[in-house]
């Protein structure tokens, strides 16, 4: 066998810095040439923004399933008042529900929370809770769609993949997209008709009830070293610019070269980024990690965090079951149990670095739920009004966007749909939603399309 | 209110609380909810039989063939005539009066339906039977309990003027198109195709080339690549009929029906385990899938293959295997997602029944019904009535697949016992005496398991109490006083008896003569609408039925007592009358084999999906199709051995300009090889593939418990190197490289899979042992061919992996690359086969490029 024959004298970070273009054989000087015609032209190098960016990394939690928003973020104490009243047609005959959860005022801004999130309430400052946002269907699947590329009826390309497609990202050797719980399916996470290297990449968080923490597969070579590895690359990569270079246009190939390059890269660094052992105790602790019922999510958060340090552009952290149709109390409470702590542990966290003010966290599912009752004890699908909420990159803390009317039922004031939301992100991100286009099929293409409108409001 | 009606019962008389508890049963639609309004001032209250005779017999009627056009808003109602409330009913509309009670001869409506002056419903007469029934209610005096609003007055679908959308209009062959360059079209396919380029200006570019014609057909065909010889065999072929020859050889391979019927495993969201949160094995599950293979190979007529997927348990046959077969076919059904979490067997049933008829609709008509289940459908003109008539169907159908509600664990009593003695019942054996009893234990421990869990619950349960805005319709009988339970014991007792079952149930139960299926309910009936999807919010009854927008005969009746109507619904759908089922099919054909669909969202046909690019060649391909008895074959055939099948993927600019996805097809676009095909192709490459069909699946050795930490994984995580399509396929258990390469999610359906590029793909043909076992292999297998120097065995590799011969170039380089390579290792001080080493980096190179993973 040759397991163990192969391992080099090198290591790879000094093979990476010694020998930009791989090892000398006949065709180094053209591939030279080649690679850096390839390296001017890399898609994913760093761009400038339109405008001054207000958040350089995007942290986005979603949460499957579409959280009531009544119980949660848009505190509603008419609802109260009305528990069992007929919910006047808005709720097809059904009866009002309040929630089962006592709110508080909390921080400066007075922001009203509920008591399942304790931790989330000691950071209300930072908080700019987004309590009128709508979207257009009231299905799971398509409007998790929307939520993640701004249109529930195509695939199209992932908010990640216009943010990577805009301003590149600034670590070349790591993936600028990460998706640490692949929501819905690849449609989420892909680049549409965008270039193909700029899809999300999945990689396992780990934690909860899987073994052996986090780990993305096949991230090493059983048999060989770097210096092989990266010599057998080299070659490949020159097969494939032939074929290129043959095929004329080809944007699969060129996608799939990068994906190559990118992936020895990522054999380097993910293993680096993804070992958490330098985190101390107390770091783990403050996010839940270990804990039962927060360990999944507080790992994603943490490694959030060190990915946003090392420069990934857009990572997407999730946590499901948020469809309560029915048993409202006791899933909310434990659903919300399991993020309470690991995303307090992040703000604490990337408040202590300095890394909040360039870093946007944006909270929310695919819609919210309705005020009134489904079972006694669930609330049905709503998509005319729901709450998300936004923390740090430039935002408002300890600030309420918009309003539902009194029971929670419709967007009413300021009303802020999944469009709005991207212009607004892409806007905290220094870019301009109606700049940012892709010439595809005759036409330019955005992430908002024809809509979108800036929430000016928000932004600090 | 429940309780409230119950208070009022004991206060009574026991006379007069026996009538009153049979009225309330018999008016199950009433909303306890709602303010009580007495059905007419001056009218008597209906009696109980008028009541129990409009139930049955008039209202579903009114809701299936009125309400679409007389219901909701009056404003709005065809007529200004509503019929959906009893005022609207008595009011009569435009033409006033409509029914006289008693005086049937006297009432418009008895005149409209028999069609004497007005016709209605227009879209053609109701069956004598029900004309008598409506004749019979009006003379009764038009008996008439329901009270308030119409169950579902908003969103009302216009079948009319939905009846007019392109996909509802029966395909019509088309005359083929003028072309300016009448030299390029070989046949009707190309003249459609190159008309529509040339309206658009554009040209088609060059045909492709033989060898990599071959390539492109053979992974088309069988998912394969071709050998060498197969290849030589074709490039020097000189007759004309070249092509043609490779096309019916792969027609005729015995793999074909593997590629083929994998396309179809997409589409019913085949698997061999439940999923969701208690993933349970179906441990017969691949009885189906061999049953999809054998039918594409035997080019089964595709209007049989449905039949036989829906209703192939109710088809009459004499012969025992091919009985077995059709039973096995409607697995179809019963292969589902199933949520064992769902204690509540009604709740369990309504959703596997929204399974299947999402299953049905979009996999033989591209339509969405199940999205009808909650409302209407806000796209199509799909009424929830209809979901209901269709649920109906299911619902008087028996779903056995081996699983249950609320169950930790399957078992074989709930599966359908197969007769005869095929290959693959052979190594079967009956039942044993020991393994009866043992399942006897089973069901007594989980019995006694269930009564345990229910008195957990009940203790824990508050007492009720009468909760404003509470509205059950029935209610629960009032809990008597909450039995005081020892809880500490109780739960010692759950765990004492789990354990046991644990220990009963780790051992698999051996391969039996079992089939997932379905049958017949023992008593078929109608089903009622749940409104808004909920079980407790009755909605009236809805006569079993099919697509009303689809209704190709009126008279068709359904609602037999003795049938579910599976059988009927069946024949709907392989009907030539039904304008989507042969669409829906050819352009799923078209798809796999152009990389796009004429309609690009393959699975839907509805408002939602795409038009079709080429609406005319689409109704071609269809009427063929049908003509040419639904053979699939031929259906290929005749799409391959077009022009347009085999032009090359040159890159042109202008045409580029216009349409740079190849939409018009002035093309052939490039695709990414199937997770499957990658798979394949290196075990080919290497010489390792093992082509023949494994009896059965590695999940046949699970035990009947939950998949995580079942003793049986280690088989089904077994390396083998059988065709891809028999690796096992849990739910949530994808095999790795398969998930690596987007392989279907076994939990959807899906016409159409996702393509992406990624660095986890890179990864794995970097990294994983697979690939580097496969290409040390392939090395092996060049190193191994005797009289090859180095020039050959470069050759060789190519000609395996790629199906082609290496440029100058590309050989030079390469040959540099191996030398440079062993020399490298060799100077490593390893102590290793240095020469293996560089061809196994050669091979596992190949697997990398993209030439090998695309086909052009």
């Amino acid at each position: 066998m040759m397991n163990d024959l192969f391992n080099q004298l090198f290591s790879r970070r000094q093979l990476l810095k010694t020998t930009s273009c791989g090892f000398g054989f006949l065709a180094l000087a053209d591939l030279c040439t080649r690679i850096a015609a390839a390296e001017s032209t890399n898609p994913l190098a760093p761009k400038a923004p339109h405008f001054k960016a207000r958040a350089k990394h995007v942290i986005f939690m979603y949460m499957g399933g579409a959280p009531s928003h009544v119980d949660t973020f848009d505190y509603k104490p008419k609802l109260a008042a009305d528990n069992g009243k007929s919910a006047d047609g808005k709720g097809n005959g059904r009866k009002l529900l309040k929630s089962p959860f006592k709110f508080s005022q909390h921080g400066k801004g007075g922001l009203w929370l509920p008591e399942i999130f304790p931790n989330l309430a000691k950071h209300a400052d930072e908080l700019c809770l987004l309590n009128s946002m709508y979207t257009d269907v009231a299905v799971h699947g398509s409007a998790t769609s929307e939520l993640h590329t701004g249109n529930f009826r195509f695939i199209r390309p992932s908010m990640g993949a216009w943010a990577l497609y805009g301003l590149g990202t600034e670590n070349a050797e790591l993936p600028g997209f990460i998706t640490l719980n692949g929501a819905g399916g690849t449609a989420n996470f892909s680049s549409g008709f965008l270039p193909a290297s700029y899809q999300g990449t999945k990689i396992d968080a780990g934690g909860g009830d899987k073994k052996g923490g986090s780990q993305l597969a096949n991230i090493a070579n059983p048999r060989l070293g770097a210096e092989l590895q990266r010599k057998q690359l080299n070659m490949l990569s020159q097969l494939n610019r032939d074929k290129l270079g043959k095929d004329q246009i080809n944007p699969e190939l060129e996608g799939l070269i990068e994906s190559y390059e990118l992936a020895f890269r990522m054999e380097g660094a993910v293993p680096q980024v993804m070992d958490m052992s330098s985190e101390t105790s107390k770091t783990k602790e403050a996010y839940g990690i270990g804990e039962k019922g927060t360990d999944n999510f507080g790992r994603q958060c943490l490694l959030a965090r060190r990915f946003v340090e090392a420069g990934v552009r857009f990572v997407e952290l999730g946590a499901g079951g948020w469809d309560q149709h029915n048993n409202l109390k006791a899933k909310l409470t434990s659903n919300a149990h399991g993020i309470d702590k690991p995303i307090a542990g992040l703000l604490e966290d990337l408040k202590q670095r300095d890394m909040l003010k360039d870093t946007l966290i944006v909270w929310g599912g695919e819609f919210g739920r309705t005020p009134a009752a489904q079972n006694d004890d669930g609330r049905d699908h709503n998509n005319k009004g729901f709450s998300m909420w936004m923390a740090g990159g430039g935002v408002k803390g300890g600030y309420r966007h918009g309003a539902t009317d009194e029971h929670g039922a419709a967007a009413i004031d300021k009303k802020m749909h999944i469009n709005d939301l991207h212009a607004t992100m892409l806007y905290l991100l220094g870019l301009d939603h109606e700049k940012l286009t892709y010439r595809y099929s005759g036409r330019d293409y955005r992430l908002t399309d024809l809509a979108g409108v800036v929430a000016k409001d928000v932004v600090a | 209110m429940a309780l409230a009606r119950r208070t009022q019962l004991a206060l009574m008389p026991i006379v007069a609380a026996t009538v009153i508890a049979v009225t309330a049963a018999a008016q199950p639609k009433v909303m306890p909810g709602r303010p009580k309004i007495t059905p007419g001032a001056t009218e008597p209250r209906p009696s109980k039989e008028g009541v129990d005779f409009f139930e049955k017999k008039i209202r579903p009627v009114l809701v299936h063939s009125c309400y679409k056009c007389h219901s909701g808003d009056v404003a709005k109602a065809k007529g200004h005539f509503v019929l959906d409330t009893h005022d609207g009913l008595r009011k009569g509309g435009d033409t006033g009066e409509v029914v006289s009670p008693k005086h049937p001869d006297k009432s418009l409506l008895i005149e409209a339906i028999k069609y004497e002056g007005l016709e209605m419903p227009p879209e053609g007469q109701l069956p004598d039977e029900v004309i008598e029934d409506f004749e019979k209610w009006v003379e009764m005096g038009a008996p008439d309990p329901r009270i308030g609003k119409a169950a579902n007055p908003k969103n009302k679908v216009d079948l009319a003027e939905a009846k007019r959308y392109w996909a509802f209009q029966r395909p019509k062959e088309p005359a083929p198109p003028k072309v300016r360059d009448t030299a390029w079209p070989r046949s009707d396919i190309d003249r459609f195709i190159l008309a529509r380029l040339e309206k658009e200006q554009l040209k088609p570019v060059s045909d492709a080339d033989r060898t990599t014609l071959i390539r492109r057909v053979t992974f088309d065909l069988i998912g394969l690549p071709p050998t060498p010889e197969e290849i030589d065999a074709f490039v020097n072929d000189k007759s004309e009929s070249a092509f043609a020859t490779v096309v019916d050889r792969l027609l005729a391979s015995r793999h074909f029906g593997e590629r083929w019927g994998r396309h179809w495993l997409d589409v019913v969201r085949y698997a061999e385990s439940t999923g969701k949160e208690r993933n349970v094995p179906y441990r017969y599950a691949w009885r189906y899938r061999d049953y999809v293979f054998d039918s594409f190979n035997d080019d089964k007529p595709y209007d049989h293959f449905i039949v036989e997927q829906l209703a192939g348990d109710l088809l009459q046959t004499t012969n025992i295997a091919e009985r077995n077969k059709w039973i096995i076919a409607t697995g179809f059904l019963a292969l589902g997602p199933k949520s064992l979490n769902t204690n509540n067997p009604e709740q369990f049933k309504v959703d596997e029944i929204d399974d299947q008829i999402d299953v049905t609709g979009r996999a033989f008509l591209g339509m969405t019904i199940a999205c009808a289940r909650c409302h209407d459908h806000k796209f199509d003109p799909i009424p929830q009535t209809d979901y209901y008539a269709i649920a109906g169907i299911f619902h008087s159908t028996e779903t056995l697949a081996g699983v249950s509600a609320g169950k930790r664990t399957a078992t074989e009593r709930q599966l359908l016992t197969l007769k005869g003695n095929d290959k693959t019942l052979k190594e079967a054996k009956p039942e044993t005496k020991e393994q009866a009893a043992q399942q006897e234990e089973i069901s007594k421990i989980e019995k006694h398991l269930d009564d345990l869990h229910r008195m957990q619950k009940q203790a824990m349960r508050k007492p009720p109490k009468p909760m404003p805005g509470n509205r059950r319709p029935q209610g629960r009988p009032p809990a008597a006083k909450t039995p005081k339970i020892d809880q500490k014991r109780v739960r010692e007792d759950i765990k004492k008896l789990e354990d046991q079952l644990d220990e009963l149930e780790k051992e698999p139960t051996p391969l039996g003569n079992y089939a997932i299926a379905v049958r017949d309910a023992g008593a078929p009936a109608d089903f009622h609408v749940l409104v808004r999807g909920e079980l407790k919010d009755k909605g009236p009854d809805v006569p079993r039925g099919v697509l009303t927008v689809l209704r190709t005969y009126q008279t068709m009746r359904l609602s037999n007592p003795k049938h579910s109507g599976r059988l009927e619904l069946a024949h709907w759908i392989a009907d030539k009358m039904n304008p989507l089922t042969a669409r829906v099919m050819v352009n799923r054909v078209w798809e796999h084999l152009f990389g796009q669909g004429l309609v690009d969202t393959v699975d839907n046909f509805g408002a939602l999906g795409n038009e079709p690019s080429h609406p005319e060649l689409l109704d071609l391909l269809a009427v063929q199709f049908m003509d040419q008895k639904w053979s699939i074959k031929k259906l290929i055939r005749s799409m391959v051995l077009s022009r347009t099948y085999q032009l090359s993927s040159a890159h042109q600019s202008s045409n580029y300009e216009k349409d740079p996805g190849d939409k018009l097809l002035w093309r052939r676009s490039r695709r990414r090889l199937e997770a499957e095909a990658i798979r394949d192709a290196m075990l080919m490459s290497s010489g390792q593939i093992d082509l023949e069909r494994p009896l059965g699946s590695p999940v046949m050795e699970l035990s009947n418990r939950q998949v995580g930490g079942n003793k049986g994984m280690q088989e089904v995580r077994k390396a083998t190197n059988v065709r891809s399509v028999y690796l096992p396929i849990l739910r949530g258990q994808v095999p790795e490289i398969l998930a690596v390469f987007d392989v279907a999610d076994p939990n959807l359906i899906v016409g159409k899979r996702d393509v992406t590029t990624v660095p986890t793909q890179a990864l794995f043909l970097m990294n994983n042992p697979f690939v580097l076992k496969q290409a040390e292999q392939m090395a092996k297998r060049i190193l191994g061919q005797s009289g090859l120097d180095q020039t050959g065995r470069i050759n060789l590799g190519y000609r395996i992996a790629l199906g082609r011969l290496p440029s100058e170039h590309e050989r030079s380089d390469l040959a540099h690359y191996i030398d440079d390579y062993r020399k490298a290792i060799a100077t490593g001080n390893a102590k290793g086969n240095a020469q293996l080493a560089a061809w196994t980096s050669f091979c596992q190179l190949l697997f990398q490029s993209g030439e090998f993973r695309y086909v052009d």
